[in-house]
């Protein structure tokens, strides 16, 4: 039971930093667009320079 | 903006690509007192600034990182947040090294267009806010978690299975996981309480900040070995899970709410902060290729040429001078829908350019416009209380004094009882009552009623009046200008030997109408109008009439037009008397239709009068008319007309609108002393009666009724004192208005009734124990969040 002395303490550790994320996440407004965030990852020069082209025709 | 994208691809106007902005744009741009106002926040300690953008052409949310990486490349910009929903940009730039007219190029370069957003602070402070609320809401949240988890453990443990050193630690673990709960989540329930117990009141905030820090206190000295005085069970599990319910609830609340103010928001659409305006000394005739240079619109003065491109909100009321488009004024009738403008007709600041770019001259600027005028009802609406929420509040304080009398005797009551669980109930007590639910009842209903109505072209201007629109059995209407459209119609075309040209095919292909309507384009009399609109009824856009034709016009006031046609015969329109003279006048009143004619046209040089046409005009009813009175009578109203006009044309009126089914005439060639007897005759028989006139000729009428309601005319909006205004004079806006109210009534009533019914049931059972504060955390929570979704169906049509 001893490793309750250790594993207690890191757990809330743990708990603040997961909380620090969230609040990036928050505050960087990543809840307000969610499809947005999602296509960021899928983003690249080309299809970006296609974007561009495309709705200028 | 689909629409618009659309019809810039359409026109053919319209380059594809944006062209570069100009040096007087560039100039416009980069006023700093433009700048300033684009702020969204106070300047950071190193002097960055956070400036809002709004936005046009966006498609998809791909576009919105397009224009985030396109902005991040300009030098000094540190942060860029783009919602493609609002279409709006968030910058956090450097302002030495940034200036405006490089993001508006840098976003053009990519194919959008952009501008300096000086009214996004408002949104701002609700994004911030709404930001706020949701971080203290994961916070408690995840804070709950880790509690349960380790509570749970304690739960389904035997005794003595675990060792009393870790039973402790585990209790020190969920004390320092509910701090954040308590100092950070609990703030802005701690803070209503304090600011109300500092002006000796008791608010809503009192009992749920009492129960919290009566749960905390107790749990804290439980786990810090004061086990005698407090028992032995600590509530941090109950507390956390409490506070999580409570911000949930709030939170989806809030949600809701931004649904409503973003709806009424997206009516008012925002002018544009700069503008295009013709240089100085730029000439009326000649602006197809005039040069613009980009000002604030606070420079605009009256009288200016302003070039409108599409997909751009015109900035002031104005009459088009080159270019035919068509324009959204969903401001002014509640629906989205293009309708076509051609030179001499008048525009209204707010409404969006759709078809191609337009020239307009200034007329009315600022405050002066229907724009502000309604932006500044909208508002009025918003924050005006109604009595009978006053009313309601009121009775919240005393109701909450009870609350907090009971608390204390449930605890001192369980003490004899079963002294462990005397804190329990009097926190379950505390936490279960929700007057939120009671005061939340009438206010979120009609608030969300109102905006259902505003989407139908029909503003609330007190939010009272919408009980008693509900309730309305008798609704009399005004005639002219009010159930027949403000301007003239064209009827009829009589020749000088009195024969009549009436019937409609004859009337509209008539030569002499052409002619007459394209010498009356250049002016602005009603009739001119009339005639002009005449040509364009039918559903062809008559572009052929050139207006170039004619030269040397000029107007001669109360008398009418004249000018020299392209073959240098000198013609004249206008009144008879002027036109034919006062002698000729007289001959042609005695032939069968010759006094019914308002304006003639004749040729003046070498002619006689045998070359004269008369138009005659009537009124026409708005094509809405016929239709709203038999909806009416379906929901169970009687309607009667109350005009002051001559008898047989009401009685034709009548007639023409659904005859006495529908219609009672209350009474013709009444005077303002009159209707006023038969409005308060019909209220001492018991009926609540509701007048629909045109707002100003009718004020006293208007201010008897029990609901007054105005068709807006122009300019005159403000003046109006009505209860609720009709835009654009779409009566079919005002049955389902009284319809949304019977619905907001009933909500209200639905809403009140389960508040009540809530609190009866929940207080017993929590003072007879049946309620541990974790389930009466979410009953409150619950109970309040009914109330708001409840109300919110009231904005789905």
């Amino acid at each position: 039971m001893e490793i309750m002395y250790i594993l207690l303490p890191v757990s809330i550790v743990l708990v603040l930093g997961i909380l620090g994320v969230l609040a990036w996440a928050i505050f960087g407004g990543q809840f307000e667009e969610l499809e947005q965030e999602g296509l960021r990852i899928l983003r690249d020069a080309d299809a970006e320079q296609a974007n561009v082209d495309r709705h200028q025709d | 903006m689909v629409i618009i994208a659309v019809s810039d691809l359409l026109s053919n106007d319209f380059p594809p690509v944006i062209s570069s902005l100009n040096a007087a744009q560039v100039a416009g741009l980069d006023d700093p007192a433009l700048l300033a106002q684009c702020e969204l926040e106070r300047p950071q300690a190193d002097g960055a600034r956070r400036i809002g953008l709004g936005l046009a052409g966006m498609y998809c949310a791909a576009c919105a990182i397009t224009i985030e990486d396109a902005l991040m490349r300009v030098d000094g910009v540190r942060e860029v947040q783009v919602q493609a929903a609002t279409q709006r940009a968030r910058i956090l730039l450097d302002p030495q090294r940034v200036s405006l007219s490089r993001l508006v190029a840098a976003v053009q370069q990519v194919g959008y267009r952009a501008w300096p957003d000086a009214a996004a602070r408002a949104g701002n402070e609700r994004l911030k806010e709404r930001r706020k609320l949701l971080w203290r809401l994961v916070v408690a949240a995840f804070c709950m978690m880790q509690v349960m988890m380790l509570t749970t453990a304690q739960y389904v443990a035997g005794p003595q299975e675990i060792p009393s050193d870790i039973w402790r630690l585990m209790n020190w673990a969920c004390w320092v996981l509910t701090l954040p709960v308590m100092l950070f989540s609990c703030g802005p329930f701690i803070q209503g309480a304090m600011l109300a117990a500092r002006q000796g009141r008791v608010a809503m905030d009192t009992p749920v900040a009492l129960g919290v820090v009566a749960m905390f206190v107790v749990s804290m000295g439980v786990t810090f070995g004061a086990q005698d005085t407090f028992g032995h069970d600590a509530y941090f599990d109950s507390l956390t899970m409490f506070v999580t319910f409570l911000l949930t609830g709030r939170w989806l609340e809030s949600q809701a709410r931004e649904r409503v103010t973003q709806s009424l928001e997206s009516l008012c659409a925002r002018l544009p902060e700069a503008v295009d305006r013709a240089v100085a000394g730029s000439l009326a005739e000649q602006l197809a290729g005039a040069a613009t240079e980009s000002i604030p619109i606070s420079s605009l003065r009256h009288g200016d040429y302003v070039r409108v491109a599409v997909g751009q909100a015109f900035p002031a009321d104005g009459q088009i001078l080159h270019g035919h488009t068509e324009v959204d004024e969903a401001l002014l009738t509640g629906e989205s829908r293009a309708v076509p403008r051609q030179p001499g007709q008048m525009v209204v600041a707010g409404s969006l350019n759709l078809g191609s770019p337009v020239w307009i001259q200034v007329e009315r600027l600022g405050p002066d416009t229907r724009y502000q005028q309604i932006v500044s009802l909208v508002h009025q609406a918003l924050t005006e209380k109604p009595g009978w929420v006053k009313a309601a509040d009121r009775f919240a304080g005393p109701f909450l004094w009870v609350v907090l009398a009971l608390a204390a005797g449930g605890a001192l009551a369980w003490q004899w009882i079963d002294p462990s669980r005397s804190v329990w109930v009097a926190v379950s007590v505390l936490v279960v009552t929700c007057p939120c639910a009671l005061s939340l009842a009438a206010p979120s209903a009609l608030l969300a009623a109102a905006g259902a109505m505003a989407r139908q072209g029909v503003l609330v201007r007190h939010l009272d009046s919408l009980e008693t629109l509900a309730v309305v059995d008798q609704v009399f209407f005004d005639k002219t200008g009010t159930l027949t459209e403000g301007e003239l119609q064209l009827v009829g075309l009589v020749s000088a030997q009195g024969a009549l040209l009436s019937s409609d095919g004859a009337l509209f292909s008539h030569p002499m109408l052409d002619l007459a309507a394209g010498l009356a384009s250049h002016s602005q009399h009603p009739l001119s109008r009339s005639l002009v609109q005449a040509l364009i009824e039918p559903g062809q856009v008559s572009q052929a009439r050139s207006d170039s034709a004619w030269s040397d016009v000029r107007e001669e006031a109360g008398r009418g037009l004249e000018a020299v046609d392209a073959t240098g015969q000198r013609w004249r329109l206008g009144s008879g008397a002027w036109v034919l003279g006062e002698s000729t006048l007289l001959q042609m009143a005695v032939l069968p239709h010759g006094a019914s004619a308002r304006v003639w046209l004749q040729r003046m040089t070498g002619d006689d009068v045998h070359e004269a046409w008369g138009f005659i005009f009537d009124e026409a009813f708005r094509p809405d008319a016929r239709s709203t009175l038999a909806q009416l009578g379906a929901l169970g109203l009687n309607s009667a007309l109350l005009s002051g006009d001559r008898h047989d044309r009401v009685e034709a009126a009548v007639d023409y609108l659904g005859g006495s089914m529908v219609v009672r005439i209350a009474q013709a060639q009444a005077t303002p002393e009159d209707k006023l007897a038969v409005i308060e005759q019909s209220q001492r028989q018991g009926l609540r009666v509701a007048v629909v006139g045109d707002g100003i000729n009718d004020a006293p009428v208007l201010a008897k009724a029990d609901v007054s309601i105005a068709l807006d005319q122009g300019s005159a909006l403000a003046q109006s004192q009505a209860d609720l205004l009709i835009l654009g004079g779409r009566l079919g806006g005002l049955p389902k208005a009284v319809a949304i109210s019977r619905r907001a009534v009933r909500v209200v009533h639905q809403n009140l009734v389960w508040a009540a019914a809530y609190n009866l049931v929940c207080i017993p059972l929590a003072l007879a124990g049946f309620l541990p504060p974790w389930l009466a955390g979410l009953g409150m929570a619950m109970s309040s969040l009914a109330v708001v979704l409840n109300a919110l169906r009231l904005s789905t049509p």
